[in-house]
């Protein structure tokens, strides 16, 4: 145990010393600002766009005031909509949904030259100078749009700068279209006030269920825990393969440096290798507790309420535990079996043979576990989670969904029983892998695990 | 003397192949023991049967009283032939970790540590990162490493071997300071001059058996005494001197001339001068552990064995 324990500190501290290590433990919460910030910056850095609007002969008339009334309509919205998250104290939300919502459009003149002139190859060629990058930035546009009437119905030509800009396109599309059924609802008699009303009405739809905490309608509180699940069948999903690869690279490396035949003279191939899950399990969980620990700050400082609710699911008939039981089983299985097959590898060339497959296996829950949000029940689901190598993910991800409990039961049998039969082939691969120079192949590995290597 | 470590009738496969068989020797306690072949002669498997990092296809060891070289391992110091420390770790960090795993203190592992690499004339190299040092010097570091728990029985595999005579002279006062200070020492070597300057006992393996046991002057007394002769001799008139058992032609010239059991040396010389041979120089030589184990064995002891290496 002391050996075991000594190893375990070893690996731990030789990781906590590298930068690579306090990377990954910034990497997650530093993305996640990325990740929220980065499509703000992109769409706040987003230039507006100077567009000109040109209404084709008198039957047009009036239409570019229904763009122009559109865009107002869609401006004031936002500045609802920032005002009233501001008002609840999120400034920085207010600021963030005023500059995300909204078309980036402003509606300038159009030059003469394409105003008066009729179609034609010299309007034409009067477009393409006035959308061309090298025209002073004073005169350039970025669209110009011809509105017209085909049979009494709005038409729009639109010209953009870029071939692949469909912004301004859609944005007129929908006012021409909200215009027109305005337009027709009041040719048929309806007020327009009415017509205001009816176009602004959103139905208020509430949700209920049997199975909801309150016993009928449905909250947040009902939708936390499948998110819940699926957060911790990722989380698990991460922890696996980070701690699993740090496992198979620092075997490797050892196997590399000569370090193993040594350490084996020292200590049981069972001590050293539980030595190593252990201590690269602890590293996970300190970066796990760190970001875990951010998390619930960031959670508890911007939403006290729904922290407490992210709690009482975790903590509503022990769910945290069951996701403590299908994590230690899942990295257990995982683990052991990297750690086994760096034993057989000195470069990471060597370890490709194996880890495709299983690297394979590991992508199936990451598909499966969306599933399992939506459709808990669904039958791949469910005969997937009895598959003990996805076990661990997939009623990681159906667990608050209240799987039967035999299944709970049944499910968690198969991965302990799976876990130890994964720690004695990795026991016996990793001592004949560690003392041998023979190059890893199924047959190689399959040969140790026999006890015929 | 009671026995540090006895083999009996040990034997290693690997599948079709036999690494070791039918090997039986002693170790006595407090001895330096050589343990001499080619590469591929099986050396290194016998050490990890010892260590009970493999088990044995047949036969029975007993090292320091137990049936398994893990029952014992804090007993035990061991240098594997192919070494490396973690590249990170100083040296001071390693010992003491290496320590740790046979039980010494994590504190009096670094004191101890400390001592022995200023010893060792690497008292400057102490907060270096292992990946610093140069290949002697991570060698010494790990033989520290290796017995810094002040083991009882230490195996060396291939000790010499990459190190410049330098540092294989300090490492032949390494090994004799353990064995003055009560352990018993098994070294295995190709490099027979080591064997023949430190060991108290000598085991010679060929081809997976055991050729000879015993002194190294029971080892030489095997060989015959030659005579080298330079000159222009012809291989058959050496021959036909007496007391001479064979003639070996040197690529330089020189005749190699074993003498016959027994033989003295200087008749040869009288009848060869008296034959009118032309003897230019000559040398009585005593044979070497080199020529015992080429004469025990029939193998080089620098070459590596001809055989399947299947493990």
């Amino acid at each position: 145990m002391k050996r075991t324990l000594l190893i375990a500190r070893r690996e731990y501290v030789a990781y906590a010393k590298t930068v690579g290590f306090w990377l990954s433990l910034l990497a997650f919460p530093l993305f996640a600002v990325l990740g929220g910030g980065i499509p703000l910056l992109i769409r706040s850095a987003e230039p507006i766009k100077a567009v000109a609007i040109v209404e084709e002969g008198p039957q047009a008339s009036g239409l570019a005031a229904v763009v122009q009334s559109a865009l107002k309509a869609e401006q004031d919205r936002i500045n609802q909509r920032a005002q009233d998250a501001a008002a609840k104290g999120q400034a920085g939300a207010g600021r963030a949904v005023a500059s995300l919502g909204g078309p980036k459009i402003r509606l300038v003149p159009a030059p003469g030259a394409i105003a008066d002139a009729s179609t034609g190859p010299s309007r034409d060629e009067a477009i393409r100078h006035a959308l061309d990058k090298s025209t002073p930035d004073d005169q350039r546009l970025d669209a110009v749009v011809f509105l017209t009437r085909q049979d009494g119905r709005p038409a729009a030509q639109v010209w953009t700068g870029r071939a692949n800009d469909s912004d301004v396109g859609d944005f007129v599309r929908s006012a021409l279209r909200t215009g027109y059924r305005e337009e027709m609802l009041v040719s048929a008699g309806v007020a327009p006030a009415l017509v205001d009303q009816i176009e602004s009405f959103r139905p208020e739809v509430k949700a209920f269920s049997p199975n909801a905490a309150s016993g009928g309608e449905v909250s947040m509180r009902d939708r936390l825990p499948s998110f819940i699940g699926l957060g911790a069948g990722f989380l698990l999903w991460s922890l696996v393969l980070t701690g699993a690869s740090i496992l198979l690279n620092s075997v490797m490396e050892e196997k590399s440096n000569r370090i193993l035949e040594v350490l084996l003279s020292s200590a049981s191939a069972t001590e050293i290798l539980t030595g190593k899950v252990l201590g690269v399990a602890f590293l996970t969980l300190t970066v796990l507790a760190a970001w875990g620990g951010l998390g619930a700050f960031v959670l508890l400082s911007a939403a006290p309420q729904t922290a407490v609710q992210v709690g009482q699911v975790l903590l509503h008939q022990g769910l945290v535990f069951y996701f403590i039981a299908y994590m230690v089983g899942g990295y257990l299985m995982y683990a052991v079996l990297f750690a086994a097959i760096g034993a057989f590898c000195e470069t990471p060339r060597d370890a490709q043979t194996l880890m495709g497959p299983i690297m394979m296996v590991l992508i199936v829950p990451i598909m499966v576990m969306q599933m399992a949000l939506t459709s808990p029940d669904a039958p791949v689901v469910k005969i997937l989670s009895w598959i003990p190598f996805f076990t661990p993910f997939l009623m990681s991800a159906r667990a608050p969904s209240d799987p039967p409990l035999i299944e709970i039961i049944l499910t968690l049998i198969g991965m302990f029983a799976t876990a130890a039969l994964m720690v004695w082939i990795a026991g016996r691969a990793f001592r004949a892998g560690a003392l041998s120079d023979v190059k890893l192949s199924w047959k190689s590995f399959g040969r140790a695990i026999t006890g015929r290597g | 003397m009671t026995a540090a470590l006895t083999l009996e009738g040990v034997t290693k496969r690997y599948g079709d192949f036999e690494a070791v068989r039918d090997l039986s020797f002693a170790v006595p306690k407090g001895s330096i023991c050589g343990f001499l072949g080619p590469n591929g002669a099986g050396k290194t498997s016998t050490l990890r049967m010892i260590l009970g990092l493999q088990p044995a296809t047949s036969g029975r060891i007993d090292i320091l009283g137990a049936s398994d070289g893990r029952l014992v391992r804090d007993r035990i110091g061991f240098l594997p032939e192919e070494r490396g420390l973690y590249k990170k770790m100083t040296p001071v960090e390693a010992i003491a970790f290496f320590g740790a795993l046979k039980g010494l203190p994590i504190a009096e592992g670094k004191k101890r540590a400390k001592v022995m690499l200023e010893q060792q004339g690497l008292g400057a190299s102490q907060k270096k990162k292992m990946k610093e040092l140069s290949k002697g010097m991570a060698q010494k570091v790990q033989l520290i490493a290796s017995v810094v728990h002040r083991p009882e029985f230490v195996i060396l595999d291939e000790p010499f071997s990459g190190l410049d005579p330098m540092n294989q002279q300090g490492l032949e006062e390494m090994i004799r300071g353990l064995a003055a200070d009560g352990a018993t020492v098994l070294f295995s070597t190709h490099v027979m001059q080591h064997a023949e300057r430190l060991c108290d006992k000598v085991v010679l393996l060929a081809r997976g058996r055991k050729a000879f046991e015993g002194s190294v002057d029971e080892a030489r007394s095997t060989s015959p005494r030659f005579l080298d002769l330079e000159g222009d001799i012809t291989p058959d008139a050496a021959a036909a001197l007496p007391g001479v058992a064979n003639v070996e032609a040197l690529a330089d010239g020189r005749l190699k001339v074993a003498l016959l059991p027994g033989a003295a040396g200087q008749e040869t010389l009288k009848a060869a001068f008296l034959g009118g041979l032309d003897v230019r120089r000559f040398a009585l030589k005593e044979p070497t552990l080199h020529d015992a184990f080429i004469g025990l064995t029939g193998d080089h002891p620098d070459q590596p064995a001809v055989r399947e290496i299947a493990q």
